[in-house]
């Protein structure tokens, strides 16, 4: 089953491949800049060095490297959840190193991220889950209405709707936790091993949706340590290793 | 804010302090545990402080003299004694005025009230005095003992009014310290429960909190429960102790006129007002909650 659903996805990406890619080099569609960006920690982690590199519109981006290379710390700066040591990082044209404490949580509500964890409310329903993002938000309980069906349908869980988070599959929760990273159409979606705790056949279904959603127009940033995951997706893979850059492939295929 | 993510808010705080509620109604009820003694440590001082106010504006001293000194010899008297500048006011009671005085003051006791009877007055003129002054009493003691008046005079009563407002200095003194001791051992007790309260709140709702900054929740979002909790339990604990003060008030006034007195009730019923003690209730009970929210906001949310 999972073999068929990895043919599947083959398929698919072939198919979006031989389509005319709209992919402009200029630097006006560069939504995303890590510019010297260097991170550090006391005890004299380095966790990153230096580390510089650009993210168009529409990009399917491939996070590889060994534990402790540096791709965590790299999706918690993306997030500002943290702040550089130095460099500067620049996401829709916006300095996000320089985001005050009362911004970050609207940076927060634009960038989709979903964890290897689920991070999903316990004793909730699915419904429940994604408009929690809403409520957090303060949409009306009518925006809440209309949206969310929507977006569970959009991830496939619309038969699942009502059942409480721990009554789902692993693969069902990462869908769950997608849905809600999407209530605000993000343009920036982030996935910090998603597929860690699935089975092969969740995983290709979750690689899948990643796909689907990233053909709509949003950027997605996939940290994996899945080799088969990264070499089916032909797509561009920047690989860390000791918190540096050590390749940046167009269609790149699983380094270590 | 809107109104509709302060409803969202509120559910959140009410359904955390469900969660937890033998610990949230522990630290109501320490709440108005500790309101009611503050209350109750104010309450005496308002009466003593009020009894202080109108004993000073009584008389301090009386004067009574023999039925052989003539009325000249007393308004000879009374106006020296007014030209003095430590004496307030002179008043002259005759006999007739010191017999209706007498009967008013027994006027629900027959026996000795008739003993006294207007055709054989033995009840003294006086003259009623009050000085500037408590301790001018002494040396105004001196004038008229001397040897001048010494025989117009009967009786000089003042030791009392000295003696009574030294003892209620001391018994406001003694209520003072004992009450803000007593208070602030509550207080503290009050705020170690409640912080732990909400503390606990906080941790055990650690888990959401995480997501909530996910999707980007705002801090006052995050944060709003916890500050309602904490106003809550000042304002749940202010209501029932207002209740309970009032109770106690309700019962206790009676008794403690009839102890202490029909001149008390109008002391107790004007010096206490309800409305005084309930705002100070609500408004020490909020500013506590708050705190508390303060510092376990301060310490357990990044």
């Amino acid at each position: 089953m999972a073999h068929d659903l990895h043919l599947k996805l083959k398929e698919a990406i072939r198919t979006k491949n031989a389509e005319a890619t709209v992919e402009n080099n200029d630097g006006s569609s560069t939504v995303i800049e890590f510019k010297n960006v260097s991170k550090s920690y006391p005890n004299n982690v380095h966790a990153l060095k230096d580390v510089s590199f650009k993210i168009n519109i529409g990009e399917f981006i491939s996070l590889v490297g060994p534990s402790g290379a540096g791709k965590s710390t790299l999706i918690r700066l993306l997030t500002a959840a943290e702040k550089p040591s130095s460099g500067d990082i620049f996401v829709a044209g916006r300095d996000i190193t320089r985001l005050r404490k009362t911004e970050v949580p609207f940076y927060h509500r634009k960038v989709g991220v979903i964890f290897q964890d689920f991070k999903l409310l316990p004793r909730k329903t699915v419904y429940e889950n994604v408009a929690f993002a809403l409520e957090v938000a303060d949409a009306t309980n009518e925006e809440i209405r209309e949206k969310v069906p929507n977006i569970i349908e959009i991830v496939g869980l619309t038969s699942r709707i009502k059942a409480l988070s721990e009554e789902l599959s692993g693969g069902e929760k990462q869908r769950v936790s997608i849905a809600r990273a999407l209530v605000h159409n993000p343009k920036l979606l982030i996935a910090d091993e998603p597929t860690g705790n699935l089975d092969p056949v969740s995983t290709w279904e979750i690689i899948e949706l990643l796909f689907k959603i990233n053909k709509q127009g949003t950027i997605v940033v996939l940290a994996t340590h899945d080799k088969e995951v990264v070499d089916t997706l032909e797509r561009r893979v920047i690989s860390l290793r000791d918190g540096s850059i050590v390749s940046d492939q167009n269609k790149g295929k699983y380094v270590l | 804010m809107t109104l509709v993510s302060f409803y969202r808010i509120l559910k959140t705080s009410m359904t955390s302090f469900w969660r937890n509620r033998w610990l949230s109604l522990a630290a109501t009820l320490m709440m108005v545990l500790t309101l009611f003694i503050i209350s109750f440590f104010v309450s005496i001082l308002l009466v003593t402080n009020k009894t202080a106010e109108s004993l000073r504006s009584k008389v301090d001293m009386s004067v009574y003299f023999n039925d052989s000194t003539s009325k000249d010899q007393i308004f000879a008297l009374q106006n020296i004694l007014l030209s003095r500048s430590d004496i307030k006011r002179v008043e002259y009671t005759s006999k007739e005025k010191a017999l209706e005085i007498w009967r008013e003051r027994y006027r629900d006791n027959d026996k000795i009230r008739d003993a006294i009877n207007s055709t054989d007055n033995p009840l003294p003129r006086s003259l009623e005095i009050k000085t500037e002054r408590p301790e001018d009493l002494e040396s105004i003691n001196i004038f008229l003992t001397s040897a001048d008046y010494k025989p117009l005079i009967r009786d000089i009563s003042y030791a009392q009014s000295k003696l009574i407002i030294d003892r209620l200095v001391q018994i406001t003194n003694f209520a003072e310290n004992v009450g803000v001791i007593v208070s602030l051992i509550f207080i503290i007790i009050s705020v170690l429960i409640i912080f732990n309260a909400i503390s606990l709140a906080i941790n055990s709702r650690s888990e959401e909190i995480e997501i909530m900054r996910l999707v980007g929740a705002s801090d006052w979002y995050v944060q709003g429960p916890f500050f309602i909790e904490g106003a809550g339990y000042g304002i749940l604990g202010a209501v029932l102790a207002s209740a309970v003060s009032f109770l106690a008030m309700k019962l206790s006034f009676p008794a403690i006129v009839n102890y202490l007195g029909s001149g008390s009730a109008d002391l107790i019923y004007s010096g206490i007002n309800y409305w005084l003690i309930a705002g100070l209730e609500l408004a020490t009970g909020l500013f506590l909650g708050i705190i508390c929210t303060v510092l376990a906001v301060r310490k357990y949310l990044k």
